[in-house]
């Protein structure tokens, strides 16, 4: 039947290709022979392409595609391969990108460049059945009574070396080996300007986030990179050595992670170069996979000893970083805490969205418990248990904007720890290669050629500007809610609708 | 002897980049029989344009980046010599040294090809199968 519509049929036109090319490559070599022999410059490119064509329709097996539409199939391929940027740079909307859409990477954008941050006509968010809002009062606090923030870690246990924060914002755990060195430097160098402390990740010796003089919180991974003996157990002697260095102020244990809760920190090996395998006791050439937990914490108690451990033989304030999947086990362990009378002192509580760790799919997508009510639990927990004032509680996951930040302080974080939202403010695009040691901005690769478009000093302006920006807006919203500091938020000040995961904590909303 | 597969590949590039570096010097100094050579496939400026073709060709069979390439373009050079001495110029007497230089340059960049046969862009991803890469 003729229709008279024009249409596009490919597996014609590519049968028409495939016939086509062989019969390209006589009648080229043909006017080679008769009018030039330059057309043979033809000749040989059509008869490459046969070739190739041929080895795609007849020889490989792997791709179906390949081998029923020949050559013309690699368009899906090259399309394919080039949609991420074009749905992040034409179609995709402003609101519906993961793990950050547009209006909240511009917002950090922003804060790290120094630009003023108002919007108008209206939020791009749904105020739907699920969204947290924050509660202002009628009366916002004066900025006269405004109080400093502080938090002094350690001071319940009465040790020597406290450390006190006056920012609530800390750079979350990212190794040199996650990170490249300009990137690390960068991010040390805006912490130290900024006065805030930076976390060193579970990379081993922390050789360039030394090099800049900041604040820092070392972790241990579950590999014990930098601290540990041949056989991976815990050295004490490289423990108390690295402890001693002035710039650790702080020691985190990290039991588990939010991109993947009961598995181990994963380097790929594309990343894993000589420095990195030095620095960390590692071979190199495969994967640097850190076991799913300590070997010194079987259960409750040895768990609680271990912290007691490093405790003493680090002499600095000692905390814990793991990603719920019980609560019941968060009441356990605290109740141990409890028993024994040994606190650490502080708990990271991190989110399961967290994370710009490389991970299995499933670990990152479906494992663990997301942070607001893993945060909102574990402080309940622990203010049942009465021993909320025995330690400090952070909160991570994707917190990069004081929104979302206000939220966690509202749900009993005394200070938040964000990883990917000081990526953005170094100037992350969201290309989502962190694990390819490809990363287009140079943060998380080794490649010199990438890392070179990333100036440390520049970029340390940023992180210095985001962290300042934060803190503004961060203390205009304490104030509209009435509260003189971070510390006075409470759950009361969150709008709670009733299809929120917070909903079975509303009691009067 | 056992050898490696980068090995063998950096010695087949070696070959093919000497044969087709030596003819460079008659090409880009005019040398009579040269220029009669292209002249007699109709081909002016030949000796010249094949020439900087060849020479490219041997500095990205040099540089580790880019080996593949240097071997695609050597391949298709020789090729199209191979050709020329099918179709016009015969095998008689130094004609035929050159073209059979040709034929090993040839075999020698399709060697390259195969041995690294996992760097070429539009088939890397097909052979490597079963080897996913992660993303």
């Amino acid at each position: 039947m003729i229709t008279g519509k024009l249409s596009v049929d490919l597996h014609k036109l590519a049968k028409f290709v495939n016939l086509s090319l062989p019969i390209i490559t006589i009648a080229f070599f043909l006017a080679g022979l008769q009018l030039s022999f330059y057309f043979h410059f033809l000749t040989i490119t059509a008869f490459f392409l046969t070739i190739i064509n041929t080895y795609y329709l007849y020889a490989q097996k792997g791709h179906a595609i390949l081998r029923n539409f020949g050559i013309l199939a690699q368009g899906r391929y090259i399309l394919e391969s080039i949609g991420p940027e074009l749905r992040q740079y034409l179609f995709a909307s402003d609101t519906e990108e993961k793990p950050f859409n547009r209006t909240e990477r511009v917002e950090v954008y922003r804060k790290s460049l120094d630009m003023d941050s108002a919007r108008s006509f209206g939020s791009l968010h749904e105020f739907d059945a699920t969204e947290l809002k924050i509660r202002h009062s009628m009366f916002p606090c004066d900025k006269s009574a405004h109080i400093p923030f502080s938090l002094t870690f350690g001071e319940e246990r009465g040790i020597e070396s406290t450390y006190t924060i006056n920012n609530p914002v800390i750079i979350s755990g990212m190794s040199y080996g996650a990170l490249g060195r300009n990137a690390v430097r960068a991010l040390a160098r805006g912490a130290k300007s900024a006065g805030i402390p930076m976390n060193t990740g579970e990379g081993g010796y922390p050789k360039y986030h030394l090099m800049e003089g900041c604040d820092l919180i070392f972790q241990m991974g579950t590999a014990k990179f930098g601290v540990r003996n041949h056989d991976g157990s815990l050295s004490e002697k490289l423990l108390e050595e690295l402890a001693s260095d002035p710039c650790i102020k702080m020691i985190e244990i990290k039991l588990s992670q939010g991109a993947k809760p009961g598995k181990g920190g994963l380097l790929p090996k594309e990343k894993v170069t000589e420095e990195i395998a030095t620095l960390r006791g590692v071979p190199r050439g495969a994967d640097v996979s850190s076991p799913a937990h300590h070997e010194e914490c079987k259960d409750y108690s040895s768990l609680t000893a271990f912290i007691a451990r490093v405790q003493t033989i680090s002499k600095i304030p000692v905390g814990i970083k793991l990603c719920l999947g019980n609560l019941s086990e968060f009441r356990e362990m605290v109740h141990d805490f409890k028993r024994q009378n040994i606190f650490p002192d502080w708990i990271t509580i991190d989110g399961s969205e967290g994370g710009t760790g490389a991970a299995p799919r499933a670990f990152i997508d479906r494992v663990g418990m997301p942070l607001f009510p893993a945060l909102k639990g574990a402080n309940d927990i622990l203010l049942e248990a009465g021993v909320r004032n025995r330690l400090k509680l952070l909160a991570s996951g994707k917190l990069i904007s004081p929104g979302r930040q206000m939220i966690a302080f509202c749900l009993g974080a005394n200070a938040i720890c964000t990883a990917r939202g000081f990526m953005l403010s170094l100037g992350c695009i969201q290309a989502m290669q962190c694990g390819n040691n490809t990363c287009p901005v140079g943060i998380t690769t080794h490649e010199p050629d990438l890392q070179h478009g990333l100036d440390i000093a520049v970029k340390a302006a940023r992180v210095n500007n985001y962290v300042k920006n934060l803190n503004k807006d961060l203390d205009e919203i304490v104030a509209a809610t009435g509260c003189r500091s971070i510390n006075e938020l409470s759950f009361d000040h969150l709008y709670v609708p009733a299809e929120s995961t917070l909903a079975p904590y509303i009691r009067n909303n | 002897m056992n050898l490696k597969p980068t090995t063998t590949s950096w010695f087949a590039q070696i070959v093919a980049v000497i044969i087709m570096g030596q003819t460079l010097v008659f090409k880009f100094t005019g040398n009579e029989q040269s220029i009669a050579i292209f002249e007699e496939l109709n081909m002016p400026y030949g000796h010249l344009i094949i020439g900087s073709l060849e020479l490219i060709a041997c500095i990205l069979l040099l540089l580790p980046q880019s080996v593949v390439y240097g071997a695609i373009l050597g391949s298709g050079l020789m090729t199209g010599a191979l050709i020329g001495h099918i179709t016009k110029l015969g095998w008689e007497g130094e004609r035929g040294k050159l073209g059979l230089l040709a034929v090993l340059t040839l075999f020698c960049c399709l060697s390259v090809l195969i041995l690294r046969r996992r760097q070429i862009p539009i088939i890397k991803g097909i052979i490597s199968e079963g080897e996913l890469t992660k993303h």
